[in-house]
């Protein structure tokens, strides 16, 4: 009701000068964004239903979304514990070389996923600074599933961080100074007190690791080996699939790996949402 | 005894937050930390609760030295500034977390919990959270948290901030009663003087990390001891002067003294009357009564219940005022009274007398004798003379560069301080002499700093270089350089310049020849011979009648010279000065004009005695 009071004949002529400028920015989005997403399902289900379910059902497809899924979901839990730790450190305790510090665990969003796979292995490897040690032992960790979770924990760990140390940054320390005067000790006080107010936080912060850990490519393929029914994570699959020329089949997980990625989106959003809308 | 403080300090940094603070609070008592922000009061409280740990001093409560403890030991119960209540608890659940980190039973936990909501009126409110509650329901919730595992003492910071003034005085009366009810032995921290009055069964007074004055609220008003006291606790009017006999005489007006009033003849009186003790009357009020004289009205504010009127009257000699503090260049006496908004004064000019006074004691001025080197002269005769002159204390600061030999230099003090017959304590410290002498005037607040000097011609001593480039930054501490070590100083050069560097070396360098008795002349430097600017003219008149409020014998000079430092140095060499006093530049103007402004230029180049007034000294 109201908006249609509000509806005077210069509104309309603004709302018909925004004509143009969005629709020149849709026609930009369209080859950009928005086509490739809908080549994607095109493609998928061009041989029919039943192409798309028989090139899900191979087993290194299903290994491929199983084990993606497995490698996210171990990120995010690992992840979720160090972020934590690490944001309360960082947040909590004055020390010398904590700018340095603080820098240094943020660095994985900016360094090429390649690097950090190359480095990874020039640590682990079987030549590795560390690997060579641990070669005799008959540990090693590279090219096995415990390399590709290593190098998901490497290029995730800054995302929960990011979004756990403003929220403990933000709350006054006369929140934790109560509840030490009302007897809780340090980690009552973090149980109780911090951990409550953090939950938002945690909640994004381990849907942004898992939707990153499950599409990692650039580090993965270093470090896995891409050994089919081993290591080989879902863009991994894709990836082999489009170079032996299956590309309904690259599709077909391509598609499935999307519709993953719109609903933890979906869930970002409607979760991140929230509270702004209660604020209004 | 409750809480008892023995001599708490601390220190942030170089920076002294609370100052040999002793206190102690009786059972049940309701006492109110009063100070203005950043005096320490808060701090003091944390310190109790066990939030910051004391440099030096002990903490006692209910007899039991808690000084190490952790805070969740002390078992205290804190109100913090903005409630604090977990968000995500429900005031139930806010309540009960005492209890439940207690390990209490549920059953129990709930009964107790059911007690304290009631008690603090907001029974049925149990499952609300935070942001559904007001500020007063806050408030509240977090003294029902704070109480719920029945602390030793409670303690409260800033309680009633946050709220909107309207509710404060409900919230006041239902906090008392809470107190009263429970008999919890509670400490809470203000800088609503209104609200401690209403609330305080004692106040302390709070400046400068330092606990100025303990009392009950009417006595702290009526009776105060000390001049902070006097001036922070409502408005009032002080004037001060030397005592005779057995009366104050500040000109006409004449106050018989109390047989036990403090100090001996010849020593400084303060008088505090307050505007509600002022009478004013049309007529001369009849012999007997204490007349302050006759007065001009110059503003009138009605305030609703009552009438503040603000009257000028003739200076009275012999007499300074301290609060409300003059104008510059006022060289007249202001007076406020309180009348009944139902009188008006219609007259222009009306009779002022009083109906009461009190006399306050005056500190101690301090004053810092530093002894950078082992050289001659030492300037003690000189601080000796000052000591003596102004009923000063003095402290002999030796600095040990290298910390090697400091008995060594604390006998040789001592030996000085002997052979001088100074009156002065002797601290030796070591390290950075500057940083040693900033640390020392940072933990004590002296009121002068005496810096004897090595002096060669044409030449500024490195160290005095030093003091001078930090003090506008760190303190706000006239700076004695002493040149000689002369034990009289009767002739004052105060150099002046239209508004900058400005008016409290006027001030200070008067209000010093009125302690030393000596005779003042103002010099006014000016490039073009007889031009002096319009505001150069204002300025020295205001500078005349200041120096003509302190009652000194002043003069104004004025010098035709090419830079102000020609003029300076060249009318302190004519001119026989036994001292010469310099405003100091901000510390913007420094970081402007380094080593080449005036200050500068006149300490390197003059042989008299400098005092150096920095602009934010009083």
């Amino acid at each position: 009701m109201r908006a249609v009071a509000l509806e005077t004949p210069r509104r309309r002529s603004e709302r018909s000068a925004a004509l143009i400028p969005v629709s020149m920015l849709v026609l930009v989005l369209l080859p950009l964004l928005l086509l490739p997403l809908a080549a994607v399902f095109i493609f998928a289900f061009r041989g029919g239903v039943s192409a798309f379910v028989n090139a899900l059902r191979t087993p290194d497809a299903q290994f491929a979304l199983r084990f993606s899924l497995l490698v996210a979901f171990a990120t995010a839990v690992i992840n979720a514990i160090l972020g934590t730790f690490a944001a309360y450190v960082l947040s909590k305790y004055r020390f010398p070389g904590e700018r340095p510090l603080g820098i240094v665990v943020n660095l994985p969003v900016a360094i090429p996923t390649v690097v950090v796979g190359t480095s990874l292995l020039l640590l682990w490897g079987p030549i590795g600074l560390l690997g060579r040690w641990l070669e005799p032992w008959g540990l090693q960790p590279m090219f096995t599933p415990v390399g590709v979770l290593l190098a998901h924990l490497f290029v995730t760990f800054p995302y929960m961080l990011g979004t756990l140390k403003p929220l403990l940054d933000e709350l006054e320390t006369t929140y934790e100074e109560a509840a030490y005067t009302i007897g809780a000790n340090r980690w009552q006080t973090f149980r109780y007190v911090l951990l409550p107010a953090l939950r938002g936080g945690l909640f994004t912060g381990a849907l942004l690791t898992f939707a990153h850990s499950l599409g990692e490519f650039g580090a993965t393929v270093l470090v896995s080996g891409n050994l089919r029914l081993r290591t080989q994570t879902a863009p991994l699959y894709i990836f082999a699939q489009f170079e032996a020329g299956n590309i309904a089949t690259a599709n077909a997980i391509a598609a499935v790996l999307a519709i993953l990625s719109f609903l933890i989106f979906f869930f970002l959003l409607r979760y991140t949402g929230k509270p702004n809308e209660r604020r209004h | 005894m409750s809480i008892v403080l023995e001599r708490l300090t601390k220190r942030f940094g170089n920076q002294l937050v609370v100052d040999r603070v002793s206190l102690e609070v009786a059972d049940h008592e309701l006492f109110v930390l009063l100070g203005a922000s950043g005096s320490g009061k808060s701090t003091v409280l944390r310190h109790i609760a066990g939030l910051v740990q004391a440099d030096s001093g002990r903490i006692l409560l209910h007899g039991q030295d808690v000084t190490a403890f952790t805070p969740q030991e002390r078992g205290v119960g804190f109100v913090f500034q903005n409630y604090s209540i977990f968000r995500h608890m429900s005031v139930a659940e806010n309540i009960e977390f005492g209890l439940k980190i207690r390990k209490m039973a549920a059953a129990e936990r709930a009964k107790q919990r059911d007690h304290l909501l009631d008690l603090v009126g907001l029974a049925g409110l149990g499952g609300r959270y935070a942001h559904q509650l007001s500020g007063g329901q806050q408030q509240h919730v977090a003294l029902a948290r704070a109480l719920a595992y029945q602390p030793k003492v409670l303690l409260l910071d800033e309680p009633f901030a946050a709220l909107d003034v309207k509710i404060r005085g409900q919230l006041r009366r239902s906090l008392k009663q809470i107190q009263r009810q429970l008999g919890v032995t509670t400490i809470l921290v203000t800088h609503d003087q209104e609200e401690a009055f209403e609330l305080a069964d004692r106040i302390g007074v709070m400046d400068r990390g330092q606990l100025i004055e303990v009392g009950a609220p009417e006595v702290l008003y009526a009776r105060p001891q000390a001049l902070f006291t006097a001036t922070f606790l409502g408005a009032g009017m002080v004037l001060i002067r030397r005592k005779e006999a057995d009366v104050a005489q500040f000109g006409s007006l004449r106050l018989p003294l109390p047989p036990d009033a403090p100090g001996e003849k010849g020593s400084r009186v303060q008088v505090l009357f307050r505007p509600e003790q002022v009478v004013l009357s049309q007529d001369a009020p009849p012999s007997g009564t204490q007349t302050v004289g006759q007065g001009m009205v110059i503003e009138q504010t009605f305030t609703g219940a009552q009438r503040r009127v603000r009257l000028r009257l003739p200076h009275l000699s012999g007499t300074r005022q301290i609060a409300p503090s003059a104008p510059f260049g006022e060289e007249g006496l202001l007076v406020d009274a309180l009348q009944s908004s139902s009188e008006t004064v219609t007259a222009e000019s009306v009779w002022v007398s009083l109906r009461g006074w009190h006399m306050l004691s005056p500190p101690q001025p301090r004053v810092l004798l530093c002894q950078p080197s082992a050289g001659v002269p030492n300037g003690t005769a000189l601080t000796r003379y000052l000591a003596h002159q102004l009923d000063a204390s003095v402290m002999m600061l030796g600095i040990d560069a290298n910390g090697e030999n400091s008995d060594g230099l604390r006998n040789v003090l001592l030996e000085r301080q002997r052979e001088a017959e100074l009156a002065a304590d002797v601290r030796v410290r070591h390290g950075d002499p500057v940083e040693q002498i900033a640390s020392e005037q940072a933990e004590v607040l002296y009121d002068l700093l005496v810096l004897p000097t090595s002096k060669r011609p044409n030449q500024l001593d490195p160290l005095v270089a030093q003091v001078l480039e930090r003090m506008n930054r760190f303190w706000s501490t006239p700076v004695l350089i002493a040149n000689n070590d002369h034990s009289r100083i009767k002739s004052v050069l105060i150099c002046t310049a239209a508004g900058e560097p400005g008016k409290s070396d006027v001030r200070v360098g008067g209000r010093l020849a009125r302690r030393l008795g000596a005779k003042v002349t103002l010099l006014y430097v000016t490039a073009e011979p007889g031009a002096v600017r319009p505001e150069a003219r204002t300025h020295l008149e205001r500078a005349a009648a200041t120096l003509r409020a302190l009652e000194v014998d002043g003069s104004v000079e004025t010098r035709t010279a090419a830079t102000p430092t020609e003029g300076i140095l060249a009318e302190a060499r004519e001119g026989n000065y036994d001292l010469v006093v310099l405003g100091s530049h901000g510390p913007q103007a420094r970081s402007v004009f380094g080593r080449d402004d005036v200050t500068f230029q006149v300490a390197s180049n003059t042989d008299h005695s400098l005092l150096v007034v920095p602009e934010e000294a009083l």
